[in-house]
């Protein structure tokens, strides 16, 4: 039979942001994959250059919808440590839990979306539900969903109240009954088992030799994890496991993810009960010496290095930004190497890709040379005439 | 002891093994090392940090200081960050690749051809990445000379021209 290439997205029903494989199929098995990235670069490591430091959090935040709260903590770190600012233990410890928070909506995100690429929607509906308690939480100490805006340079925003204190921990231990039931079905469940066992492999010696990171690096047995190994915030002073699994497969990235939780919910108490006294904020300058920094942040996907160089203004001279996915991306070519057509979403979702994380540097027209070229005016005009349409008019307002 | 016995250590590796090769080599504080090297001597020096345990390149950051451009190799044995820091002249920016050692890093390095135009000896052909495919090839948009304003008064000025001419 001869051979066939498919191009798997940029636009796909299994792809939840745009990215596209290109894989070469003997049949229904995957002889080769390439993965051509891009779609969702924005500029942003240009622009945060013309940006102020405080203007950058609010920049930095939209790298990502789901890990906003890392990548801004890793900014924040960098920053403060360039200026040689001093964070009160208070701001340090309301940025551990928020972190923590973070990593359960998104690992419980990523249990319901293996759950329906794995065709086991009602997993999906369950853990998707339960993430909203989660979402509460968050909503309730920072006032967002995902873009909680906690930082700020020199500390935090907000306080948390002893009432809050109290709702967030009935929360979580609503949250650790339901995650027991999930590490039931995860281990436990025939149709999970069978669906995630030895798909999408990666031993030990590619995960290390493509440099994986995170979830994705713990499932084939590397013990890497910043909050263990560059202890950052004060996760030196908390007690938690770092969770490894053998199988090296999707069903070994599930157990880990799963665990990982119930880490979480230790790490959460243990913040909530340790939470010193004293200020959440400390005034840092605007302007900042000329100084480099550089910070590693566990974000729920993995290992996110952040690195700044200021240069005596308000503005960063170069800031650089690598997340997790794309030190990961490299491992899913060799996933899919050797397996089939039908286990492709299942072997990219199980790495949690985050597109936009890792795309970040241009916005522009991509029509520029052909016959159409909108600029932003004339996009506002035009989403203005096609509501005045349809009889919504916005000019009015 | 030091608190910093283990960057001490690395430091006088380094030093022992490379001599004059490397310069400005610093402890920054807890974890943090950083050293400067001649392009040539990068490969070497990488090749040999992984041997000593440090097998996982974080990234690498290109940066533009004018009249050079270069990149800082970040490796890591997970609790160490070792940084290399090369130069490459602006008239002639390039530097060898490192896929040879970390294959992990090949999505890094074309980043640096792509957004800071320094030409990267020996990686494998390949698509362009982060920009897309229509995006000028002789524009590098994390150099300093380039600016975002003046790249939006062009496209603006193009996308004018081609309505006159409907």
């Amino acid at each position: 039979m001869s051979k066939i290439t498919i191009p798997l997205g940029p636009q796909h029903p299994a792809l939840k942001e745009p990215e596209n494989f290109m894989l070469v199929l003997e049949g229904e098995q995957i002889e080769n994959a390439t993965i051509n990235l891009g779609y969702n670069h924005r500029g942003m490591e240009k622009a945060a250059e013309e940006r102020t430091f405080i203007q950058n959090m609010y920049l930095l935040e939209r790298v990502c919808g789901i890990c906003s709260h890392s990548h801004t903590t890793c900014y924040v770190t960098n920053v403060e440590e360039a200026a040689k600012a001093e964070v009160p233990e208070r701001a340090r410890a309301i940025r551990t839990l928020v972190g923590e928070l973070e990593r359960v909506h998104s690992h419980l995100l990523w249990i319901g979306v293996a759950g329906y690429e794995m065709g086991f929607e009602t997993l999906f509906m369950y853990t998707w539900r339960d993430r909203e308690q989660v979402l509460d939480c968050l909503e309730l100490l920072s006032g967002n969903r995902v873009h909680y805006s906690i930082n700020t340079i020199g500390g935090v925003r907000r306080d948390i109240t002893p009432e809050q204190k109290n709702e967030v921990l009935k929360r979580i231990n609503f949250l650790e009954e339901r995650t027991k039931y999930y590490i039931k079905v995860a281990t436990e469940e025939p149709t999970v088992r069978a669906r995630t066992a030895d798909v999408g492999k990666l031993p030990y010696d590619i995960a290390i030799e493509r440099g994986a990171v995170g979830p994705t690096a713990r499932a084939s047995g590397v013990k890497r994890d910043v909050r263990k190994d560059d202890p950052y915030l004060i996760y030196d002073k908390l007690d938690f496991s770092l969770i490894t699994h053998d199988t090296c497969d999707v069903f070994g990235r599930l157990v880990v993810r799963a665990l990982e939780l119930m880490e979480s919910y230790k790490l959460i108490k243990q913040v909530l009960n340790y939470l010193p006294e004293g200020p959440i904020t400390v005034k840092v300058p605007s302007r900042i010496a000329p100084a480099e920094a550089l910070n590693r942040y566990e974000a729920p996907r993995g290992e996110d290095i952040h690195y700044l160089k200021t240069n005596g203004t308000d503005k960063p001279e170069r800031l650089k930004v690598r997340a997790p996915t794309l030190a990961n991306l490299q491992s899913v070519t060799y996933m899919l190497e050797g397996g089939w057509l039908a286990d492709v979403p299942l072997v990219i979702a199980a790495i949690d890709p985050c597109m936009s994380c890792t795309d970040r540097a241009m916005v522009y027209d991509r029509k520029a040379g052909k016959t159409q070229v909108y600029d932003w005016e004339d996009l506002r005009k035009l989403g203005i005439e096609a509501y005045k349409r349809r009889g919504v008019d916005f000019t009015k307002l | 002891m030091s608190e910093f016995a283990k960057e001490e250590e690395l430091k006088k590796l380094l030093e022992d093994k490379f001599g004059t090769g490397i310069s400005a080599i610093n402890i920054q504080r807890i974890r943090r090392v950083w050293l400067e090297a001649a392009p040539e001597k990068l490969v070497e020096i990488l090749e040999f940090l992984k041997a000593a345990g440090f097998d996982h390149i974080s990234t690498i950051t290109g940066f533009d200081e004018g009249e050079n451009l270069g990149a800082f190799y970040h490796a890591t044995d997970t609790h160490i960050l070792a940084t290399i820091k090369v130069k490459t002249p602006l008239s002639s920016p390039k530097l060898p690749t490192i896929t040879g050692i970390f294959p992990g890093a090949i999505s890094y390095e074309r980043e640096l051809e792509d957004l800071l135009g320094i030409k990267i000896e020996g990686l494998p052909p390949g698509r362009r990445y982060p920009l897309d495919d229509e995006f000028p090839k002789d524009q590098y948009p994390l150099r300093k000379t380039w600016k975002t304003a003046d790249f939006q008064a062009a496209r603006k000025a193009a996308a004018s021209l081609i309505k006159e001419a409907r």
